[in-house]
């Protein structure tokens, strides 16, 4: 799904995260930790997002996990820092985190961020 | 200058009025931007607001507080002060009475809405939230919705609802309704008095006055999801409160730290630009 790069348009992408995770019956806190980790990945890019831009979403349900990215376009790469609590929020979070950029031209970057949250494996 | 309504009178005589009516001919012969419009139209309001008094009363004793119906009532006057032309042949009052009457009543309309629906959506969700916390006990594990409609013998798309209303209502109403709880919080254990474990974070200088000014159980719970990495029902089976009020607590507080952060940021790039 593609938005404007704007804070406001986050509780959208928060409501389709909790959707696929409920409807996978991840479970509850499965779910919520869902939705913070897209709310903590997409804040932390749309504040270096290029005014105007889009913020783009992609959700891949897989049978036992649900991948997410998230790409906006920086004048800069912001490629969040290892050591920040950001970055630890999404690690607490989710599995598998990664963030990258790719320079488009001269001035623009895209910068990724993804993850993969996975059904918890339930012992009996 | 005129003497402005006396509000206290209750007799509402359209003579009241009288002395009014040449100032909507004053206002209209006006240009836009006028100054004198102002002061006008501010007498006007004053002028009539025994009007909007009046019918504020009828509406009293259905639940709003007179006050806030005194409110509503006022902005309909308002607009019926901006809107009523007086060349059109009518007069004010019969103009301005079923404005300000109409105004009351979509508040009222808007008001018992806004009630009706979070109602129902707020039983569903507290039913559910209990549930799950429940569901949490038995199987040591926190529940997947299926297994929370099964409990609860409603469907899955019910148990959705409920969970949506969750994320949904981060009115504190809310949480009010779910009683006291973090009453039974074990301070002795409590490692809110550290720093959530952001040493060794790189940006702990900006974090640490945010983490201090949080209230003592959003800290308490930062540390436990993110230091000590609990599950959400971990901390709430310790906290002594929801899961699903655990979910909010920590959404509430990431977004206000990310604020924070943000804030510091600009200062800092201001102070090294100025310095």
């Amino acid at each position: 799904m593609r938005l404007g790069a704007n804070l406001v348009h986050l509780p959208i992408v928060r409501a389709v995260a909790v959707n696929i995770a409920m409807r996978a019956d991840f479970d509850v806190d499965a779910i919520s930790d869902l939705e913070l980790a897209v709310d903590e990945a997409c804040s932390s890019l749309i504040t270096h997002a290029v005014a105007g831009s889009v913020l783009s979403c992609r959700f891949t349900i897989g049978a036992d996990d649900i991948m997410f990215t998230a790409t906006i376009t920086s004048t800069e790469d912001v490629t969040p820092s290892e050591s920040t609590f950001g970055w630890r929020v999404l690690t607490t979070l989710a599995d598998d985190v990664a963030s990258w950029a790719d320079q488009v031209d001269d001035s623009l970057h895209q910068v990724h961020i993804e993850f993969v949250k996975r059904r918890p494996v339930v012992t009996r | 200058m005129r003497q402005a309504a006396t509000t206290s009178q209750q007799r509402h005589s359209s003579h009241e009025y009288d002395h009014l009516v040449p100032l909507f001919d004053e206002l209209a012969a006006l240009d836009e931007d006028d100054l004198r419009r102002e002061a006008i139209r501010d007498e006007l309001v004053r002028g009539y607001l025994p009007l909007a008094e009046h019918i504020a009363h009828r509406f009293a004793g259905r639940g709003t507080p007179k006050e806030d119906l005194v409110q509503v009532a006022t902005v309909g006057l308002i607009n019926a002060v901006d809107r009523f032309k007086p060349d059109k042949g009518s007069d004010f009052l019969s103009y301005a009475v079923p404005t300000v009457m109409g105004e009351v009543r979509r508040h009222f309309r808007d008001a018992s809405w806004a009630m009706r629906v979070p109602r129902r959506l707020k039983e569903l969700h507290l039913s559910v939230s209990g549930a799950s916390t429940r569901l949490a006990q038995q199987l040591g594990r926190a529940p997947t919705p299926a297994e929370i409609a099964k409990h609860l013998g409603i469907s899955k798309d019910e148990v959705y609802e409920g969970l949506e209303a969750g994320q949904a209502y981060h009115a504190s109403s809310l949480d009010e309704s779910l009683g006291n709880d973090g009453e039974g919080m074990p301070l002795g254990e409590a490692i809110g008095e550290q720093d959530a474990g952001i040493e060794g974070v790189e940006n702990h200088e900006a974090l640490e006055p945010l983490i201090r000014e949080l209230p003592q159980r959003e800290r308490h719970i930062i540390a436990l999801r993110f230091y000590y990495n609990l599950t959400q029902t971990q901390i709430a089976e310790r906290v002594g409160i929801s899961q699903m009020h655990v979910s909010r607590l920590l959404s509430r507080t990431l977004a206000k730290l990310r604020h924070g952060l943000l804030d510091s940021d600009a200062e800092a790039e201001e102070s090294e630009a100025s310095g």
